[in-house]
């Protein structure tokens, strides 16, 4: 049995035929082959697959695409605007908060979600913030510096100061 | 001469790829007609199977392609062949391969995974390496005399020791006898798992007409895995084209065949589509590849001054089930027992054993992380005895430059005692002793490391100049994380003379980019560096003849910058595109240049006669100062604040070494307080990374990077290598720290409320008595 859904993803709206059980992970990476999204466990642990539900940082694994339903998604792809990356992915880049990358994306959607709502917010609600996503490479104390230089809470600049 | 580039923060070149989405990883290899592999793996530890029935399985739907071991009946491993593809008679841990199924979709593979019926005859096994070591314990490698080795790795056939490594120097028996203190102590380090954020995954397609493999794949060293493929399957080299994508992690994890063993073999029996296999988190806990667990005992001889007059070591490691990389970690790990000291009568009996466990494998640090536990632990517990500050004896007995190490080779580019005196200012030394709060009591504790690096070894690449003036590096080193795309394009950039941005770097493939040895040991930088300002010069001095040819001057007159020529005396002469035009007109022309390095012959490597092996090409430094908190109610340990400093030989890259120091000490701190593979009869309990826990965010204590440059005679810049010893010391950091705060030794890993509360009891029971 095929559901139809309909679902707005990084600004364009779509409808789409999934089974009931596909995860909005599922539909987001097989159907949409939106691939900046990963998968790191399926289980909702690593949260490697976080994307934006209506603004909301969720684990895409655990969100059935029928529960997505006439929902707006934004994942890593969404973030550029006229051919320029958002401040966030900038800032990731120029203070190395990138290393293999594999985390990068949801990291980077959680901080977004943070700063939208809390645009000056400090290292302990940062740290609250990016807790649901699994970093190996141990990148954190950059990309908490990251997060604090695009969102301002520290005067810091986004230049690369030696 | 001023850098443009080396020594610069350069962020990095494959950055706006990693931070928009776009970088495709092995998981996200997507290929017309593409089957997926699904694999059903043994449930016992030891057993031998009777009969696989296949029947079910194959009318199952969305089934294109069934294998069993005996359908596909090879061996892979780059050191000891002893790994079947799937299992063929026998199955020697829960979780090895059995049978492989290809599908149309994910879940019809998983799905049909029900359908096969396979009859097992349990056997004995074996899961401490200790008890493998006895007479009577069940044999897991009737075989191993038999099995192809590719090196000089001692097995005993017979046993389960896969491999022997034994040394010594001087007089053990003397240098005891001159000892004014002995100290005899035993130690455990614990198993761990890589758990990079990407399981392990790879896509393999096999041409049955040209009886071709292809395979993707985000392993550290295609060209190894390359010819590990080839040597397995007894094809050439160019049958078996590894073609590599991103990866999402790999800390020595990726540095053999492991998805890749799975689609290589299903891939034979899909007709020509290709098959993806990507690991369940699951599966990367339990049956992916492990660090080594082992057993070190360790007895030292010392004078009333702090001075060291023997060491006799003895390593058990516990290589479950298959050798892997085991082999070189029981033998170039278990050197570095004997710490970055001067210590002039040395013993070593490293043993490898198997167990019926998962196979252990190169992890960050390969074997140096285990043997610098025991080493520094040690190291704390006989500067306590002889009332000595625990770095002063560092101080007092660690290598400085021009120091010989344990094979006679002088060592050059020796920054440890920059390292232990940077880290222990960092984290504030002496420690004083802060009133506890409550029942928190503060300590700071030291340790130290010595990592060579596999030598020799070779790194070779391509410099491509395109008619506009852009170059194309062509090499094999991937860029698992670490950087080093990034730091290999500063080498080019600053040798050439032309812009960062000008050079771009595609990701290997075996077909296409020339050997390298792998981005292992730490070598990339240092080995593939070389390489690249090898050929960079090359293209430099190419670039300046046909620059001399069109301008009718003599080359010795021009220099490149900044991808522009300046004539001496005449300034700026033309851009290098306007030049290439030139000399090549409309239809266009390029240049190429080779770069080659090797180690081998070079008089760094001079060294006792006959031990010539055991020289490094260069030798890395560090130290690790942890400050942490004991609570003596709970037993909890909370690390406060870590200073490490590393001595890089040349930083081409301080963000990137900066990476690298903070992420391996999160990684440290992560292993040693909060890891650990809970095992029941071979069997791993915690398969979740809910039930596996690894450091988050909130984990984080103050991490101080510090960046000690030594400057290599023959690394390029300078540089030597970083991402391996930088795991290594914050273990025995953290566990001397514990001891300054609450006076107990921990000397089993990992460190538990419950380890710290026994240790806490046993002391107030001691001293009551």
């Amino acid at each position: 049995m095929k559901i139809l859904v309909e679902l707005t993803v990084n600004g364009e709206e779509g409808q789409f035929e999934v089974e009931p059980q596909t995860t909005l992970l599922e539909l987001l990476r097989d159907h949409l082959h939106l691939t900046g999204t990963k998968e790191g466990c399926g289980l909702g642990d690593c949260g490697t697959c976080i994307v934006l539900l209506e603004g909301k940082p969720v684990n895409s694994c655990l969100v059935l695409a029928v529960d997505a339903n006439r929902r707006e998604v934004t994942t890593i792809e969404g973030l550029e605007e006229n051919g320029e990356i958002h401040p966030l992915q900038q800032s990731f880049l120029e203070k190395g908060a990138v290393q293999c990358g594999f985390c990068t994306p949801a990291m980077i959607l959680s901080a977004k979600s943070l700063l939208d709502q809390y645009p000056g917010a400090n290292e302990q609600q940062i740290k609250e913030a990016l807790s649901g996503v699994l970093c190996r490479c141990g990148s954190y104390p950059k990309i908490i510096e990251a997060v604090q230089a695009a969102g301002g809470s520290k005067k810091k600049g986004l230049g690369n100061e030696k | 001469m001023k850098s443009e580039y080396v020594g610069k923060r350069v962020p990095r070149v494959e950055g706006v790829e990693k931070v928009t989405g776009r970088a495709v990883y092995s998981v996200d290899v997507d290929l017309p007609g593409m089957l997926y592999g699904a694999v059903l793996r043994s449930p016992w530890p030891h057993a031998r199977i009777v009969e696989i029935d296949l029947a079910e399985v194959r009318k199952a739907r969305g089934v294109k392609a069934v294998v069993a071991g005996k359908d596909f009946p090879f061996n892979f491993g780059g050191m000891i062949r002893d790994q079947p593809f799937l299992a063929i008679d026998r199955v020697r841990h829960v979780g090895e391969p059995v049978v492989a199924v290809a599908a149309a979709t994910e879940a019809e593979a998983q799905e049909a995974l029900g359908e096969i019926k396979v009859q097992y005859q349990e056997l004995p096994a074996v899961f401490d390496p200790r008890e493998a070591l006895a007479k009577n314990a069940p044999l897991l490698h009737e075989r191993l005399g038999e099995y192809v080795h590719t090196g000089p790795y001692q097995s005993v056939p017979g046993t389960n020791l896969c491999t022997v490594r034994t040394y010594s120097r001087g007089d053990i028996g003397a240098g005891f006898a001159e000892a004014d203190e002995l100290f005899e102590d035993e130690f455990y380090i614990h198993a761990v798992a890589h758990t990079p954020m990407e399981t392990h995954a790879a896509v393999a397609q096999y041409i049955p007409a040209e009886k071709n493999y292809l395979i993707w794949s985000s392993t550290d060293g295609p060209f190894r895995r390359a010819k590990e493929l080839a040597d397995a399957l007894r094809v050439t080299i160019n049958q078996v084209r590894f073609i590599s994508t991103y990866s999402g992690g790999g800390f020595g994890g990726k540095g053999a065949m492991v998805a890749e063993a799975i689609a290589v073999a299903l891939a034979n029996f899909c007709k020509g589509r290709p098959v993806k296999v990507v690991y369940t988190r699951e599966e990367e806990l339990t049956a992916s590849q492990t660090r080594h667990a082992a057993y070190l005992k360790l007895k030292t001889g010392v004078r009333k001054d702090g001075s060291f007059t023997a060491r006799q070591a003895e390593i058990i490691w516990d290589n479950g089930a298959y050798a892997s990389k085991g082999p070189d970690v029981a033998q170039r790990g278990g050197l570095t027992i004997f710490g970055p000291y001067r210590i002039p009568n040395l013993e070593l009996l490293s043993r490898l054993v198997y167990t019926n466990k998962e196979p252990a494998g190169a992890y960050r640090g390969f074997g140096t992380t285990q043997a610098t536990w025991a080493c520094e632990v040690q190291m704390d517990m006989i500067a306590a005895r002889l009332k000595m500050d625990p770095l002063e004896i560092r101080l007092k007995n660690g290598y400085q430059e021009g120091d010989a190490y344990i094979n006679e080779q002088v060592m050059h580019a020796v920054g440890l005692r920059e390292t232990l005196l940077r880290a222990s200012r960092e984290i504030g030394w002496p420690p004083s002793k802060p009133k506890p709060l409550g029942t928190r009591f503060r300590g700071k504790g030291l340790a130290a490391t010595i990592k060579g690096t596999a030598t020799p070894t070779e790194s070779s690449c391509f410099i491509k100049v395109n008619p506009d003036g852009t170059l194309t590096l062509l090499s094999s080193s991937v860029e698992i994380g670490a950087g080093q795309k990034t730091v290999l394009a500063q080498i080019a950039a600053e040798t050439i003379g032309v812009p960062l941005a000008s050079i771009s770097i595609p990701n290997p493939d075996t077909s296409i980019t020339p050997f390298d040895a792998g981005v292992t040991s730490s070598r990339t930088t240092y080995h593939m560096g070389n390489a690249v300002h090898g050929a960079g010069l090359e293209v430099r001095r190419k670039i300046l003849e046909v620059a001399g040819e069109v301008l009718k001057t003599e080359p010795g007159r021009l220099s490149l910058s900044q991808g522009r020529i300046f004539e001496e005396g005449a300034g700026e002469r033309l851009t290098l595109k306007e030049l290439l035009a030139k000399k090549f007109g409309g239809r266009g022309g390029g240049l190429l240049a080779e770069g080659r390095f090797s180690p081998a012959g070079s008089p760094l490597l001079a060294a006792a006669k006959g031990r010539e092996g055991m020289s490094s090409i260069f030798w890395m430094f560090a130290t690790h100062a942890a400050e942490v908190e004991v609570d003596t109610e709970t037993g909890v340990v909370k690390v406060l604040k870590i200073a490490a400093a590393h001595d890089v030989g040349t930083a081409i890259n301080p963000l990137g070494c900066e990476q690298q120091i903070e992420g391996a000490a999160i990684m440290g701190i992560s292993n040693t307080l909060f890891e650990e593979l809970k095992m029941e009869k071979g069997r791993i309990l915690n398969d979740t990374l809910a039930d596996y826990k690894v450091a988050t965010i909130k984990d984080l204590p103050e991490i101080v990077p510090i960046i000690v440059e030594t400057q290599h005679p023959e690394g390029p810049f300078g540089a030597k290598g970083i991402g391996e010893p930088a795991a290594a010391c914050t273990a025995p950091a953290i566990a001397n720290a514990i001891f300054d705060a609450v006076g107990i030794w921990i000397k089993d890993l990992p460190i538990t409320p419950e380890k710290v509360l026994a240790a806490l009891n046993q002391k107030k029971n001691e001293g009551g008595a």
